[in-house]
Formats: C-alpha cells, sequence, structure tokens
C-alpha cells in the first residue's frame, strides 16, 4: 500500500517535471508532433483504485498542468474526460475472471497488445480533446486532427519506451 | 426516495465526472473571456521557480548568441543617441520639463520559460509585481514586440506571447499609416498575419508593420515585422497581410516590460465621457 501510494507519488512528480521542463519545449517537426508523456501517470495507476478517485486524480493532475501552462481548465477537462473514459475502457477490456489482486496497468504484467490498446484510445481521446479545446474553434478542423492524431502516436511510442525503459528484468522474464 | 437514492448513488461516478468537467469548462470559459480574473496561470510561485532552475541550467548554452545580440543593440543604440556621455545637453533645459519626460518606462527581465509551436503560446518573466510589474503591459525584445504581461505574482509574471491565437495588437503600416490588427493565425514562429487593413491601403511586401500605441500597452513605433505576402481575397473587405515577424520568438532572452506612466490618467478622462 505504502509502496504503491510511494511508486506513483515519485511517478508523477517525475513525469510532470520531465512534461514541463523538457517535452513542453520539444519543437517536433513545427509543432506537429507534441508529446504529453504527462498521462501515463493515469494510465498506469492501480486497477483497485475507487472511480471517484481515478476523476479526482486526474482532475487535479490537469490543473497542475495547466498552471505550468497558463491553460485553465484545458488540461483539466482533458484528464477528467480520458479518466472517464478509463473507468468503461478498463470495464470492457477486464480478463474473463476480472482484475487480480496485485494486477498492474504496464506492460509486463498485462501484455503488449492489452497495454497498446488502452493506452492508445485514451491518449487519442485525450490529445483530440485538447487540440480542439486549444483551439477553440473548428476552422482548422483537419490540420487539428492530424496534429492531434500524429502527437497521440508520438506520446503513445514514448509511453511504450518508458515502459520497455524501466520494467524491470525479473518482471520481464514472468510476463 | 429511497429508489432515488439508490439510483444517484448507481450513477455517482457520472455525477462526479459531470461536475469535474463542468468545473473545468467554467475555467476554460472564463480563462478565454476575461482573462484578468483568474489564477491558473504560469506567475504562480512553483511554476516560476522550477522554470528559473531550469533556465539557470540552459542560459549557458545561449549566451554568445546573446551576446551578440545585446552588441547589435547596443550599437543601434549608440548610433541613435551618440557615444559621448553628453550628448544630450540638459543644462539648459529647466526641471520637469516635458521635452525630457518620458512617458514610457522599461523594465528588463529575463525570459525563464517560453513555447512557441502550439497554438496558445506564453512566457514566464523572471520580475514580477514586487518590480512594479502589473498587468496589460507590453513586453518588447531587442527586435520588435514579444506579447502582453496576462498576469503577476510577487516575483514572476506570465505573458501571452505574439504567438497566441487570443492576443490582438493594434498596428499599423509605417509607410502608409493603415491601421490593422496584429493576428496570429499561421501556426508558425516566424510570421504572423495582419488583418482588418482596408483593400484601398497600399501595402507593399517589404513594408515595416509598427505598433499603433495609445492602448497603454505598447509605445507608438515598436517594430513589428516587416509585410511578406499581400493577398486581395475576393469578398472580404479587407487584405490579406503576412508579415515575418523581427523578434525571433523561438530565442528570446532578455525583454524590457514597457510601463505606460500616462495611462491611468487617459483612462480616467476617457472613463467620464459620456457613453452613447
Amino acid at each position: 500500500m505504502i509502496t504503491t501510494l510511494a511508486s506513483n507519488l515519485g511517478r508523477f512528480a517525475l513525469l510532470v517535471l520531465l512534461q514541463v521542463l523538457i517535452l513542453d519545449r520539444l519543437d517536433v517537426a513545427n509543432g506537429w508532433m507534441v508529446p504529453y508523456l504527462y498521462v501515463l501517470f493515469l494510465l498506469m495507476l492501480p486497477f483497485e483504485l475507487p472511480n471517484w478517485a481515478g476523476l479526482l486524480i486526474g482532475a487535479a493532475t490537469g490543473l497542475v498542468l495547466d498552471a505550468f501552462g497558463s491553460t485553465p481548465g484545458m488540461h483539466m477537462s482533458a484528464c477528467t474526460v480520458m479518466m472517464f473514459a478509463r473507468i468503461h475502457l478498463l470495464r470492457l477490456m477486464a480478463p474473463r475472471d476480472g482484475y487480480e489482486f496485485g494486477m498492474r496497468p504496464t506492460v509486463p504484467r498485462m501484455g503488449l497488445a492489452w497495454f497498446a490498446t488502452n493506452a492508445g484510445v485514451l491518449i487519442l481521446l485525450h490529445h483530440l480533446w485538447l487540440f480542439f479545446v486549444e483551439m477553440h474553434r473548428f476552422d482548422a478542423f483537419f490540420s487539428t486532427l492530424l496534429r492531434a492524431i500524429l502527437s497521440a502516436a508520438f506520446t503513445l511510442g514514448l509511453a511504450l519506451l518508458t515502459q520497455f525503459l524501466t520494467s524491470r528484468a525479473s518482471e520481464r522474464a514472468r510476463a | 426516495m429511497r429508489d432515488l437514492f439508490r439510483f444517484l448513488y448507481r450513477i455517482r461516478d457520472t455525477l462526479l465526472f459531470l461536475a469535474l468537467l463542468l468545473t473545468a469548462l467554467v475555467m476554460l470559459y472564463n480563462g478565454n473571456m476575461h482573462h484578468r480574473s483568474i489564477a491558473i496561470n504560469s506567475s504562480n510561485a512553483v511554476a516560476g521557480t522550477i522554470f528559473t532552475w531550469r533556465s539557470q541550467v540552459t542560459e549557458y548554452t545561449s549566451l554568445r548568441e546573446r551576446n551578440e545580440k545585446l552588441v547589435v543593440e547596443n550599437e543601434a543604440l549608440r548610433n541613435r543617441y551618440g557615444i559621448g556621455s553628453d550628448a544630450v545637453d540638459t543644462t539648459m533645459q529647466p526641471a520637469g520639463d516635458s521635452a525630457i519626460w518620458q512617458p514610457f518606462t522599461f523594465t528588463a527581465a529575463k525570459v525563464v520559460h517560453a513555447t512557441y509551436h502550439k497554438p496558445l503560446n506564453y512566457l514566464t518573466l523572471d520580475r514580477g509585481s514586487a518590480s512594479s510589474l502589473h498587468e496589460d503591459m507590453g513586453v518588447v525584445g531587442p527586435s520588435g514586440i514579444v506579447g502582453v504581461v496576462r498576469a503577476v505574482s510577487p516575483r514572476f509574471a506570465s505573458v501571452i506571447s505574439v504567438l497566441n491565437t487570443d492576443l490582438r495588437t493594434s498596428v499599423k503600416v509605417k509607410r502608409t499609416g493603415h491601421f490593422g490588427l496584429l493576428y496570429w493565425n499561421t501556426m508558425d514562429a516566424a510570421t504572423a498575419s495582419v488583418i482588418d487593413i482596408p483593400k484601398h491601403g497600399r501595402v507593399r511586401e517589404q513594408d515595416t508593420i509598427v505598433t499603433m500605441g495609445g492602448d497603454g500597452i505598447f509605445p507608438p513605433g515598436v517594430p513589428v515585422g516587416e509585410v511578406l505576402s499581400v493577398e486581395n481575397p475576393p469578398g472580404r473587405p479587407d487584405l490579406n497581410v503576412r508579415i515575418r515577424l523581427f523578434e525571433d520568438m523561438a530565442r528570446v532572452g532578455f525583454v524590457y516590460v514597457v510601463e505606460d506612466r500616462l495611462r491611468s490618467e487617459r483612462d480616467s478622462l476617457e472613463s467620464q465621457q459620456p457613453t452613447r
């Protein structure tokens, strides 16, 4: 319990700092690919977490990002939508016997296909919401859509890379 | 009644979701409409301090470039005001002469954080209300305008960049004097558009665009950019002017924050006029 809390807090601090200090300044392909890797923190929250707690943590995380980016409500709304979708998606993607105690939403524990599907859907939803809210108009619809999709692909790539770089060898052997 | 409570309990996650989403959307709306009244911005002490660490680590990599920019700027100022200390002879002027009284004062500040590749870009400065900065002050760089102060904390200021679709600044064509609005819709850090210039305004390529002034934010005549292309779209009353910004927004280091000392006087005078 304490370990889970500590590792999640550490992951939160690390990913938020990585986001605001490095990724937000990363200018890839002239602004067509802007990764928002901090959502990995939300994607890796434990399955046992009550739904209401997930929603509150999502909203709070978004608010922290908004405070760094001077964009009140933008990340908060995107994270809230994503965490609400996550509730239903986790139910939809549950194993036949439900999630076992101690299972974590990572590549070594759940498999690459499960993680990539789950993360892919949620990241795409988050990015689509975020990019359209950021433009707050629909006149550049297709370029915004393309920017959101390209950025989501970039974020998913970084998320998978992070999974492979941070999972321990013992975990990988077991999986 | 019990059924109602049971029903509400069953959809409690959805209710919480809707409440949080509504909160976020209200913040979003307030932030877009009247951006002066909100507290969520990068001038807060935590974000400012973290951005300052980063800039302390990274600023060494751009020292050479910043020095060269400063030398160029000094050269321009020397050419304008002469090299000697007695270039401006003030001995014969009475104290308090309006000819030497400056309506605009400048405060130097360092940019500790800036983005330039998003639709809504902001900068964070290392000066705040302790250095008598306040909202709605203009921010200019060595080569041209940079943005407008949006919020301040004691030690930091959050600046809305010219590369932000929410900012529109009054500008004019220096050669002809036609007014327009600087509006960033190009999604490219090097260029911007000037809208609302009427079609009879004969804007040419390489015309210089400067600020109009009189808005209490920028002094008149601050360089903005150079006209790249002029289009005359049918069915619209204004020209489609695209400009190259003079200030390199991807590398802005030190900036000057402009205080218009006549602003409150002008504002109070204008608010006395009867509204039609």
